[in-house]
């Protein structure tokens, strides 16, 4: 599927921002704003931005544990995403949350989780409850190469297919689960024929290719929108950085983390819109200086934002009902 | 007043809050076409429809995760899990995700579900068909569990679950299915946490739940008429939060207790009750706190061990005698 100048403008915009906000939530790591662990998915922007180029309003995500990203693209503002992964207040989820559990439910954002596969049980819900209501909502359960090991998965995909649910599962293959490769860990080494135990459609594309993969999960969310049941897609890309923000990643050959590397998505598509005469040099500069802005904002924002109160601590263990606080 | 069994009025129950609100609908593993491995579930299939009863294939993570993402969805589904021992198969569904998606999302998302299960011993079904669960699940902030031991507080307790906004595990046990008692037909809610004096009495406070509340009052009967010893009976009813007033009301009377509970003694919900006892009314107790449990080992196949290892009625009257003879 060809796409036309807007929508790859759209793509490179994206791209470039989850990449920037990755980097700059590893700046600010090492500066020390940011408490706990983060994982980055740093060379992943085309999987991200293509898959989302298929959500609609009233349709849910969960995004996986690198997703950052998906986050940001269902349009929750810059500046509350970062600040949640600071622990302020301000944050999307007031500082509950942090990196591993974003979620903008209003937006259609359920959240991520930190158990892999957790959320593909999550999905079943939310596409099940769209089947009871007869929305035409679907569900985009963006997973790793690791989580195709967890039981979660195969119960999953077995229900999702035997009552032909809604749901785009948006496999990212990575290649690694922190440090064991796919390849030894699943039999299969294109995941998406997983799926063929389950009747569900599987495929895998070039997931450093944004339109690639923008066709094939608009394919695959089309056929949940009419009924025909869940399908999944395989995205192959490479995460360029270790599997948290300061693993060294010393389990992967460094020849292939510089193959990968120059398999940039974002060249790429800067490539392209330079190639078609789509933007000029000067105007891929404008793009990125507004990105930088809008990244500079969220900064300053979740710096200057306080902390939380520590009251909240003991609210929402229960609806309705208050824990003891100290 | 009518009469009902203890089952035949959770099925009224589920009846009548599915006939009321819409949004409520069960899942579960035979619960739809069987009506369920105990019968709970009779008649919802035909009565409700295929998308208000759910068969499942034998996929507890799935069944919990599903029935969390429905209810992030506003529908209120009610699982059940054939046997508590199988919650081990959901526990990461009920631990990380029922107990905690409210919390650590902060607020933005609600799972009112509730789990039933058939907990206990007494089947001779040995050890995965007879366990006593819910100190496993107490030290979850997040979850509630409800344990009545009649068919009227069942019927009402389950109607409160179903209403209530947070996640319910609702015990059942298996050798209470068949009891029989006094059921008003109309719809009605007991409230989740509050306990209930099923006896009167002056001399030694028993607390227990579910089965061992009807062995707790036998063994009064007997006492007061051999020993002239006084007990009152108080029905925790909701395990999670434990009613504290009630029991610390009675012990300031009787300053006597006696703790009665299923589980294995070690880590059981007992103990806890016995810590927050002795931190609210050391100056009250004229008796060291006594612990009736199971005994520290798995529930053994032939009978002569399960009837040795649960809690007996002369165990529970050797207590008594242990706190008066103090």
């Amino acid at each position: 599927m060809a796409v036309d100048k807007t929508t790859l403008l759209d793509f490179y915009r994206k791209m470039v921002l989850i990449r920037r906000f990755e980097e700059t939530v590893e700046e600010y790591s090492k500066k020390g704003h940011v408490p706990g662990f983060i994982h980055l998915g740093v060379g992943q922007e085309a999987a991200q931005a293509g898959a989302m180029a298929a959500f609609q309003k009233g349709d849910f995500v969960l995004p996986d544990h690198r997703s950052h990203g998906v986050c940001l693209l269902v349009g929750t503002p810059t500046r509350e995403v970062l600040a949640e992964i600071f622990g302020k207040e301000t944050g999307v989820c007031r500082g509950k949350g942090g990196s591993m559990h974003i979620a903008d439910f209003a937006r259609g954002n359920v959240g991520n989780n930190a158990i892999q596969g957790s959320t593909m049980v999550t999905a079943l819900g939310l596409a099940y409850a769209a089947q009871f209501k007869q929305t035409k909502a679907v569900t985009f359960n963006f997973i790793g190469d690791g989580t195709v090991g967890r039981g979660e998965f195969h119960e999953s995909l077995n229900l999702a297919g035997v009552w032909k649910l809604p749901i785009v599962y948006v496999l990212v293959n990575n290649q690694y689960a922190i440090s064991t490769r796919a390849v030894d860990a699943h039999p299969l080494e294109k995941l998406s024929q997983m799926g063929c135990a389950y009747d569900i459609p599987g495929v895998t594309v070039d997931g450093n290719d944004v339109e690639a993969v923008a066709a094939v999960v608009t394919e695959a969310a089309e056929r949940a929108r009419r009924g025909e049941g869940a399908s999944l897609v395989e995205l192959v890309t490479y995460r360029w950085q270790g599997h948290f923000s300061g693993d060294p990643a010393s389990y992967r050959p460094e020849e292939e983390v510089k193959a990968w590397k120059e398999k940039d998505p974002i060249k790429r598509v800067r490539e392209q819109l330079l190639a078609k005469g789509w933007a000029t040099a000067e105007d891929i500069k404008g793009l990125d200086a507004r990105v930088e802005a809008e990244i500079a904002d969220a900064v300053t924002f979740a710096i200057e934002s306080p902390v939380p109160k520590v009251e909240e601590a003991t609210h929402h263990v229960y609806v309705g009902r208050e824990v003891a606080g100290k | 007043m009518r009469t009902l069994t203890f089952k035949d009025a959770l099925n009224e129950a589920l009846h009548q809050e599915m006939e009321r609100d819409g949004s409520v609908f069960i899942l579960g593993e035979d619960v739809a076409k069987m009506g369920g491995d105990f019968g709970v579930t009779m008649g919802i299939l035909s009565r409700f429809g295929p998308l208000r009863a759910k068969d499942t294939p034998l996929s507890e993570q799935a069944i919990v995760g599903l029935a969390n993402g429905a209810a992030f969805c506003g529908l209120r589904p009610v699982v059940e899990i054939m046997f508590a021992d199988f919650i081990t198969e959901c526990y990461d569904q009920l631990v990380n995700n029922s107990a905690k998606a409210h919390y650590m999302y902060s607020g933005q998302l609600k799972c009112p579900i509730v789990v039933r299960t058939a907990t206990g011993a007494g089947f001779r079904a040995a050890y995965h068909h007879s366990q006593s669960i819910e100190a496993w699940l107490l030290n979850v902030p997040g979850l509630t569990i409800v344990a009545p031991s009649t068919p009227r507080d069942a019927k009402g307790l389950l109607i409160a679950s179903i209403r209530d906004d947070n996640p319910v595990v609702f015990l059942e046990h298996k050798m209470l299915y068949g009891a029989t008692g006094e059921v008003p037909a109309e719809p009605y809610a007991i409230p989740i946490g509050v306990a209930d004096v099923k006896r009167q009495g002056t001399d030694v406070t028993v607390v227990a739940s579910m089965k061992l509340v009807h062995h707790a009052l036998q063994v009064a009967e007997q006492l007061a008429r051999a020993e002239e010893i006084s007990c009152e009976v108080i029905d925790l009813r909701t395990l999670m939060p434990v009613d504290m007033p009630t029991i610390l009301e009675s012990v300031a009377k009787t300053g006597r207790v006696v703790l009665v509970n299923e589980a294995p003694r070690t880590g059981s919900h007992n103990a806890e009750l016995a810590a927050e006892i002795a931190e609210a009314a050391w100056g009250q107790l004229k008796a060291p706190i006594q612990r009736v449990n199971a005994l520290d080992c798995p529930i053994g196949f032939a009978p002569v061990f399960e009837d040795y290892i649960v809690p007996r009625p002369e165990d529970i009257a050797k207590a008594v005698r242990a706190a008066v003879d103090y």
